[in-house]
């Protein structure tokens, strides 16, 4: 008589009572020992099944979320700011200065107009080298003078304004 | 710097560290999703049940029992859960197409070893969905006739026969598969 599949079942779970017996049996008989077999096959099958990969991470809601990039310091928002009106009233007191420069300018063609670019700064840089600020009383020299100074703080400005920007991003 | 055990992480999670209930997911994410996917077999749902046992754990970390293993009571968890699920839904769902899709590349002497577990798991996946919670709670998550016959309420020789039955049809599946 054999054993049955319960017997066979509780033997390799570790539950049987009657292991002597079982084990006493198997040695006689191939048969069910090639059930036991099987049955063993099976569990060894089951125990090395590979686990699967997931597809995502469950923890990432545990974890805090990338923070959004962070924003400017008020100080340099403030820098901005100050970046734009500087820049706005220069381009308010240059208008006036450039417009009487601009009829002077005849672009009908490329060529009389560079030369005529070029006549303009040659005269503006005779203009320069000749120019004393205490002993020239002429209003339009103090203007230009006010005008360079205005445009090269505001070109400062800008250029420190940006420079803190980039530096803040680099970080 | 030594990695902090699941103690020390459950202490942590308790004091209102988020982060490191985030590490004993990461830790063991990838068996309760395991858990989950043996009993349904199906990817989606399995992930979006493994994810819900997390969340329940992290609601409940206050009353877990700090002498406690983690994983073993966080992967009955997560077979409690699917077992809730799959008595909720039925018939039971169809398998998932895409139920063995390995993401990782791997080498060809590794396909026989891919081929057999996709035969295993279409076996299990086969099942009865009592069969297959028998197997897991046996084999998955070692528990004894006793304990299995308590969590799933019913009597201890339902948990044989069921089991014993389950064994033989997987056997005589794979065995005629070979």
């Amino acid at each position: 008589m054999h054993l049955t599949d319960d017997q066979l079942n509780e033997y390799l779970d570790e539950v049987t009572t009657e292991r002597a017996v079982i084990e006493s049996h198997l040695d006689s008989c191939d048969e069910c020992t090639a059930r036991l077999s099987t049955l063993q096959n099976l569990f060894i099958e089951l125990d090395s099944l590979p686990e699967l990969e997931l597809t995502r991470d469950l923890a990432a809601r545990f974890f805090p979320r990338p923070s959004l990039p962070a924003q400017l310091p008020k100080f340099l928002t403030l820098t901005a700011s100050l970046q734009a009106a500087v820049a706005l009233a220069a381009i308010i007191i240059a208008v006036p200065f450039i417009v009487p420069l601009m009829p002077a300018i005849d672009a009908s063609s490329l060529t009389t107009l560079f030369f005529e670019v070029q006549s303009q700064w040659t005269t503006s840089l005779n203009f320069l080298s000749t120019f004393q600020m205490p002993t020239m009383p002429e209003i339009p020299t103090l203007e230009m003078s006010s005008l360079l100074i205005t445009l090269a703080g505001a070109s400062v400005l800008w250029v420190l304004g940006n420079g803190l920007l980039l530096r803040n991003q680099m970080k | 710097m030594t990695t902090p055990t699941d103690r020390d992480l459950i202490l942590r999670a308790r004091r209102g560290e988020r982060e490191a209930f985030g590490a004993l997911v990461t830790r063991y994410q990838m068996s309760v999703f395991n858990v989950c996917y043996r009993i349904l077999h199906e990817r989606g749902e399995a992930e979006d049940l493994a994810q819900e046992v997390f969340i329940r754990a992290y609601d409940r970390i206050h009353t877990f029992d700090i002498e406690r293993e983690f994983g073993p009571w966080i992967r009955r968890v997560a077979a409690n859960l699917c077992l809730n699920h799959l008595e909720s839904q039925k018939p039971t769902t169809e398998l998932d197409d895409e139920r063995d899709a390995d993401h990782a590349p791997s080498p060809e002497s590794a396909q026989e070893v891919r081929e057999r577990s996709e035969q295993i798991r279409g076996a299990l996946a086969s099942l009865p969905a009592h069969y297959r919670a028998v197997v897991e709670l046996r084999h998955y998550q070692e528990m004894s006739y006793e304990e299995i016959a308590e969590e799933l309420k019913i009597p201890l020789s339902d948990v044989k026969s069921h089991l014993f039955r389950a064994r033989k049809i997987l056997a005589e599946k794979l065995h005629a598969s070979d």
